[in-house]
């Protein structure tokens, strides 16, 4: 499979101003990432709040500038020219969290969905209509002609997030980020939606960038998983075998943290293998290790992505087994 | 002997409704108006609850999970009308008057941890003035500082976060806070209204643990949620909501284990598990509104399973540990 979207050596660094305008705060929210999809493929970010997964898909779409690092598209790399910017974010689309919040409740479905095609100029004012209902067809949404005409308020959450899937796909995009695109849903709903993109994924070819914080829906539609603790990947790769034998302690603690619906929960103790966390610098060494219950002293030392199997890498000095 | 009388007057199965009967529910309905439209929030739930005994509610937004808990506490909003029975500790929570619910039960019986209620906390107020505040309201005769620093204790917080401002803690240390402050009068049950939704998975995963803790100490809880996975930490009974009705309801491993409703097959069904990548048929349609309800069973276009007779109302049928409502089970 071919590479389709890389990113390397990513950072963003946020600066908290204090009331004097001083700089107090450095928040390194992405530092040095890279990671790289190939076509076809899904490949799920996977942290908690805060651990820089939207910043990063932010500045892939250019809605935010990188401080440093590269961003390759296509084989080409994506700079601040005009041409190079219209390429990303008409090849590269969002799918956003909230769909009560991510489409304009004063436009209806069909403009929702045919505005990507107006802004990026494409067919006459026909096709794009054409264009706009067979998205709509593609996402399921039937009847197409009655949900068209409809505003957000008439749909529920779940026939909105489809919505946003449609305007998504309507321009045919190479890689559709999708941030969080569930968890706002109901339970009930949630299979279909990620069915949906799976199915979107066979017949158009597409790959998702999938962000998320539920590791278990990410298992059920993920092929690969970074999993990011403060601004850094710390564990990266197949995510079967990631899940089933994690090798970094965080990504041990998120496992542990899932409550599936099992009456022997009850009678268990539960535990997470995490400790309370220390108070030091979380930027000196080993970011995870204020929290981490394998700590060495070694870990004052910042652990690099260290391959451990093919495809496979961890930033963990102790790699828990 | 406490209430015996849900035994009696109601055709209603319950289960163990044998004695110590804690909290039971009968027939409780509650409609709000909302601009000439009637809302049907909880449509003649009925379920029961015994000393010591937990009990999740689980269900889809809007399918009346928060209202039953508002209803309980009594504190639904002046436009919605209430009907039923609800009986704690043999008196009956809907016909006291609410000067009297507030003295003897409101917190100090059954206490509640609000949905965002950890986004309430006052910003401009210290963590001990606020609950401070609390033990005015219900005026605690005692020594303030050690029922506060008692409660702050059992949520596993130190002392020193009672200085602090909600905007200086982090999101989990304000649930526990949250939680603290239900604790405070040592209620014998508390409603936890999802206690663990926007918080990060391993925060949500530690309150979890907190809540397990104090059910082992001794407290009932009621846990509304829409996550299967976090009520089965802590609940022994369960009951499964859809648009305004319990449609199951009985002992959490027979219903977990054995469900018996299309929708609780669906829900338990739509939940992927790690290591499991096989493909799960979603269910189709969306949840109805509860305005305008369809007559007979609220499922009916959603259901794989719906025959004719599904167009007129099914009946509550008695299960092992509780009841279904469903016209397969008959």
């Amino acid at each position: 499979m071919e590479e389709i979207l890389s990113v390397k050596n990513l950072k963003k660094y946020f600066t908290k101003k204090g009331l004097s305008g001083v700089s107090k705060d450095t928040i390194r929210v992405a530092d040095g990432i890279s990671f790289s999809i190939k076509s076809g493929e899904t490949l799920v970010l996977a942290g908690e709040s805060g651990s820089g997964k939207t910043t990063i898909a932010r500045m892939i779409l250019r809605a935010l500038e990188p401080d440093s690092g590269i961003i390759n598209f296509e084989g080409h790399e994506i700079t601040n020219q005009q041409d190079s910017l219209k390429k990303i974010r008409l090849g590269c689309q969002m799918v956003h969290q909230d769909p009560y919040a991510s489409i304009n409740p004063r436009m209806t479905v069909l403009d929702i969905v045919r505005e990507p095609l107006e802004i990026h100029s494409i067919g006459n004012k026909k096709e794009r209509e054409q264009l706009a209902l067979q998205a709509l067809s593609q996402v399921n949404l039937e009847p197409v002609e009655e949900i068209a005409s409809k505003y957000p308020h008439m749909l529920s959450g779940g026939q909105r997030q489809r919505v946003a899937i449609a305007r998504a796909i309507v321009t045919k995009p190479k890689v559709v980020i999708a941030d969080e695109p569930v968890s706002m849903l109901d339970v009930s709903v949630r299979i279909g939606v990620l069915e949906l993109m799976k199915e979107l994924q066979e017949r158009m070819k597409i790959s998702f960038l999938y962000i998320t914080h539920d590791l278990a829906t990410a298992n059920y539609i993920g092929n690969r998983i970074a999993i990011l603790y403060l601004g850094k990947i710390v564990e990266i790769g197949p995510i079967n075998e990631i899940l089933s034998g994690p090798r970094h302690p965080y990504t041990q603690a998120l496992i542990d943290s899932i409550s599936y619906p099992d009456p022997e929960n009850l009678k268990r103790d539960r535990k997470i293998r995490i400790n309370d966390p220390l108070d030091i610098d979380a930027y000196q060494g080993c970011r995870f290790r204020a929290r981490c219950p394998y700590a060495i002293e070694k870990c004052k030392q910042e652990p690099e992505l260290e391959e451990i199997s093919e495809g496979r890498q961890a930033a963990c000095f102790v790699k828990i087994n | 002997m406490r209430n015996q009388r849900n035994i009696q007057n109601s055709n209603v199965p319950l289960a163990h409704s044998s004695f110590m009967t804690f909290l039971s529910v009968n027939d409780l309905d509650v409609q709000y108006q909302s601009q000439g439209k009637k809302v049907h929030a909880v449509d003649h739930v009925s379920f029961s609850l015994q000393e010591n005994e937990s009990i999740g509610i689980a269900g889809e937004s809007g399918c009346g999970k928060s209202t039953l808990g508002l209803a309980i506490m009594k504190t639904l909003q002046e436009n919605a009308s209430v009907s039923g029975e609800i009986i704690f500790d043999n008196k009956s929570i809907l016909t006291i008057p609410v000067s009297e619910f507030t003295k003897n039960i409101r917190w100090k019986q059954i206490a509640m941890v609000f949905q965002g209620a950890m986004n309430s906390l006052d910003p401009v107020f210290t963590i001990k003035k606020q609950f401070k505040e609390i033990l005015k309201k219900h005026d605690f005769q005692g020594d303030l500082k050690q029922a506060i620093e008692t409660a702050i204790s059992s949520v596993g917080l130190s002392h020193s976060i009672l200085d602090k401002y909600p905007h200086e803690i982090s999101g989990g240390m304000k649930q526990r806070v949250v939680i603290a402050m239900a604790l405070i009068l040592k209620p014998r049950m508390v409603i936890a209204d999802e206690p663990t939704t926007a918080l990060d998975v391993l925060v949500q995963a530690q309150i979890m643990v907190l809540l397990k803790n104090l059910k082992k100490s001794g407290l009932g809880i009621m846990l509304i949620s829409h996550d299967l996975g976090i009520i089965s930490e802590i609940a022994e009974k369960i009951g499964i909501m859809y648009a305004g009705q319990i449609v199951e309801f009985g002992l959490l491993s027979d219903v977990y284990n054995n469900p018996k409703h299309p929708y609780t097959i669906a829900l338990l069904n739509s939940i992927p598990k790690l290591g499991n990548t096989e493909k799960i048929i979603p269910l189709k349609g969306n949840p109805p509104s509860l305005i305008n309800l369809p007559s007979g069973c609220r499922f009916y276009d959603r259901c794989s399973k719906a025959m004719e007779k599904c167009k007129v109302e099914p009946p509550r049928i008695k299960t092992a540990s509780g009841f279904v409502t469903c016209w397969l089970h008959e």
